[in-house]
């Protein structure tokens, strides 16, 4: 089974207006290791082309990337008014 | 005069125990959570262990939704071939019921409304910036530019405290103090369930397991509870070792869980109901910050509040026990009238006299034995060599069982003396 | 006007019965409501005017009033009662109408183009009817300059703009807007507010004229459509009239005065 076919199952209010995690891709321009894409378990961290793509959108808020970034350019917040994920089992 | 007694930050075991206890006590409280509806952003790898509940909501057992009493325990190592586990099951569970497995949307917004209940003003589907702070004293929290002020604050906002971490309560968290949790819930029917795990009614079975097939560096624990109709699965992974490995993703650490041999029949047939995933405090005692100071007090997982020694995995306990402790904490600085970081010292007291921060100190270092070469390799090597040797009859003559041993030890990668030596500090750790 | 409706994400159809399945369904304010709210609220943020939000519904539907009021409603009214239950959208509008009568003066009713749990359209324009007031359907973005209003109404290959004088009732639809959040402040304060609970008493309305009894629609059939079997076929630019010529017999397209 593919992760697309994992996220399909969950139920989520995205929030078009705010991304509650950013990346400074100039930073991960230059990334030695990029264990972001090994750490996410909703795998929205990708490399295409060589190049480091993110999407919040699917975001499940574990929080992985936030400590597995050790250069500093993802920031994280919480996503706010009750966007986000919505678990129905937990 | 603050406008609150208390603002509790997150409606979760911890967050709605400490709501429900001063509710009760008639202070004047406000419960915030981030979900709508709470619970909705929640999830455990673990099992309600013991009864904290009681404490707060005496028929805890009918009002909160549980899935099914656990009578049936396992822990289990899983190499690529075997699976070896210690199986326990015993009739003394169902007269002294010692755990449940749950599913915390359910859960959690079931002890909201007891927080609501209880005269709690709970808001949801808001999310609080950071604490206001005054003069370097706590005073109530912040959102979208407006301060709600407050004689005190628990913070009890689970594995990944956005908001003690941008106040600068806590450090930020990093790869020694949380793994990474993944999780899938699988429906299959009730009696199918009850087939497979041989449980009757209610009963539930609740497994732990050592991934010992993994390749590389990465090391992960595994879990499997029985819930009523659903099955909880999921795969617990060492932040630091996946890091040093550098070449497995988390992802397929769950994926070749599932569909190990010896789990994959478990679950046959069964429908994915929910993916998903979120931190697991492990870094026992030296991962707890500071827990309370001037008008702020933090509990539960926040707080590091969580414990495996791979045969047991607790938090949801100790978050009940320290929410009420933060609560009982605040009750007693109203009846002072002071909420001074010295006058909220008693709440560390409490935790130092309960099992919460017994149970962390005792086991201070647990982390290098869960998560070890030893544990997670040698063992599993050497057991499945020895049992296999035993089992496996080969029409030649039978050796000793010490002789087994040594030889089934040779090729798990460890030399005589390192073993001897990590299986003494595993046994004082333990 | 909002509704709270079961999650159209949680809401699944029962393999065996062919039935919607709404039990597991947690409730969420209609998202075509979102956006009619978040209109309101941007006209009330340039005008200053009074915005009460209505809803009809079951209790539970008091945390969809307390959001709204979270992001800046100034009242919340719940349309509760027994008697109302099992309304049609005729019923519905009709007791809506009869609520926002109650209110008194007002300039502007403004509601989601159709729900997600039933998604009919009825309504909105319904309660114009019996408010005997002008409507603009599918508008997008509005603002009020002094006794009018001007919207753009989406109308697929067209954008419409319209001023028309007020009262007026506007029906919004889904995802013109991207709604604003609530804060803790307003939420903690519509809590102390509270919502006011309207029931069969409150609208005084003759009781054949309301719920179940006032609803003159009659459910003749439901059908399940059969899954089509789709059937892919490569073809190069030289097969196309050919191509054209199979669709054809097979009915899939006809001559223009056939259609």
């Amino acid at each position: 089974m593919e992760i697309e076919e994992k996220l399909s199952v969950l139920n989520y209010k995205t929030d078009k207006s705010y991304a509650h995690i950013t990346v400074n891709l100039d930073i991960c321009e230059t990334c030695p290791d990029r264990f972001c894409t090994f750490g996410c378990p909703a795998k929205c961290y990708t490399v295409i082309d060589n190049r480091l793509n993110f999407k919040y959108e699917d975001c499940v808020e574990c929080g992985t990337c936030f400590f597995a970034c050790s250069h500093g350019s993802v920031k994280w917040t919480n996503p706010k008014g009750g966007h986000g994920v919505k678990y129905k089992f937990g | 005069m603050s406008e609150f007694d208390a603002i509790v930050v997150g409606a979760g075991p911890a967050g709605s125990s400490a709501a429900i206890r001063m509710a009760n006590k008639k202070l004047n409280v406000l419960l915030v959570e981030r979900a709508d509806p709470p619970g909705s952003k929640n999830v455990s790898g673990g099992i309600l262990w013991g009864n904290a509940l009681a404490e707060i909501i005496p028929e805890w057992e009918k009002d909160i939704p549980l899935e099914r009493l656990i009578t049936h325990k396992g822990t289990t190592f899983l190499t690529k071939d075997s699976s070896i586990s210690i199986d326990f099951r015993s009739t003394k569970f169902l007269e002294n019921h010692s755990g449940y497995s749950v599913l915390r949307a359910r859960m959690d917004n079931a002890l909201a409304n007891s927080a609501r209940k209880a005269g709690a003003m709970v808001v949801t589907g808001v999310t609080v910036d950071r604490v206001a702070k005054e003069e370097g004293k706590v005073v109530g929290v912040e959102q979208d530019g407006e301060i709600i002020t407050s004689d005190a604050v628990i913070l009890a906002e689970g594995a990944n405290p956005r908001v003690a971490i941008d106040s600068g309560l806590r450090k930020p968290i990093g790869d020694q103090d949380v793994a990474i949790g993944v999780k899938q819930i699988i429906r299959l029917p009730e009696n199918t369930i009850n087939e497979r795990f041989n449980l009757k009614g209610s009963e539930g079975f609740a497994g732990e397991y050592v991934l010992s097939y993994l390749e590389g560096e990465a090391e992960a624990g595994g879990f499997l509870y029985t819930n009523k109709d659903t099955i909880s699965i999921g795969a617990v992974i060492s932040s630091s070792k996946l890091r040093e490995d550098g070449q497995t993703h988390s992802y397929d650490i769950m994926e070749s869980f599932v569909q190990h041999p010896h789990i994959a029949p478990l679950l046959e047939g069964g429908k994915l109901e929910e993916y998903s995933a979120h931190l697991v405090c492990e870094g026992g005692i030296d991962s707890v910050p500071r827990i309370y100071g001037d008008g702020y007090l933090i509990a539960g997982d926040a707080a590091g509040f969580s414990f495996s020694n791979g045969l047991m995995i607790q938090g949801m306990n100790y978050a009940i026990t320290s929410g009420i402790a933060a609560a009982d904490t605040v009750i007693e600085a109203k009846e002072r009238g002071n909420f001074s970081s010295d006058s909220l010292a008693s709440y560390e007291r409490k935790l130092e006299d309960s099992y919460v921060l017994k149970d962390l100190k005792n086991f201070r270092n647990i982390d290098k034995v869960t998560w070890s070469r030893v544990t997670h390799r040698a063992i599993p090597k050497i057991a499945e060599n020895l049992l296999y040797s035993m089992y496996h009859e080969t029409g030649r003559p039978k050796k000793h069982l010490m002789q087994m041993i040594l030889e089934s030890s040779r090729d798990s990668g460890m030399s005589k003396s390192q073993l001897i030596l990590e299986s003494y500090r595993m046994m004082r750790r333990m | 006007m909002i509704k709270q409706v079961p999650d159209a994400e949680e809401i699944f159809i029962d393999p065996v019965k062919f039935t919607l399945n709404r039990a597991s369904a947690r409730g969420i304010i209609n998202p075509a409501d979102e956006n009619a709210l978040e209109l309101a609220l941007q006209i009330k943020d340039k005008t200053g005017m009074e915005l009460v939000v209505i809803t009809m519904g079951p209790p539970q539907a008091e945390t969809a009033l307390i959001e709204c009021m979270g992001r800046g409603a100034d009242r919340g009214i719940l349309i509760t009662d027994r008697v109302f239950a099992a309304a049609d959208t005729y019923a519905t509008s009709l007791t809506l109408a009869a609520a926002v009568k109650k209110i008194g003066d007002f300039n502007l009713v403004v509601a989601g183009e159709s729900t997600t749990d039933s998604g009919t359209g009825h309504v909105g324009p319904g309660v114009a009817q019996f408010l005997d007031i002008d409507q603009v359907t599918y508008v997008t973005s509005a603002y009020v300059d002094k006794e009018n209003v001007h919207c753009e109404r989406d109308l697929e290959d067209a954008v419409e703009v319209v001023e028309t004088p007020m009262p007026v009732l506007l029906t919004v639809l889904m995802n013109s807007n991207i709604p604003r959040h609530s804060t803790l402040r307003k939420k903690i304060d519509a809590i102390r507010k509270g919502i006011e609970k309207w029931d069969h008493d409150t609208l005084n309305l003759p009781p054949d004229w309301v719920g179940l009894k006032g609803s003159p629609t009659i459910v003749g059939a439901l059908r399940i459509p059969q899954e089509r079997k789709r059937e892919g076929k490569l073809i190069t630019l030289d097969d196309i009239p050919e191509m054209v010529k199979e669709l054809y017999e097979k009915g899939v397209i006809g001559k223009e005065e056939e259609l």
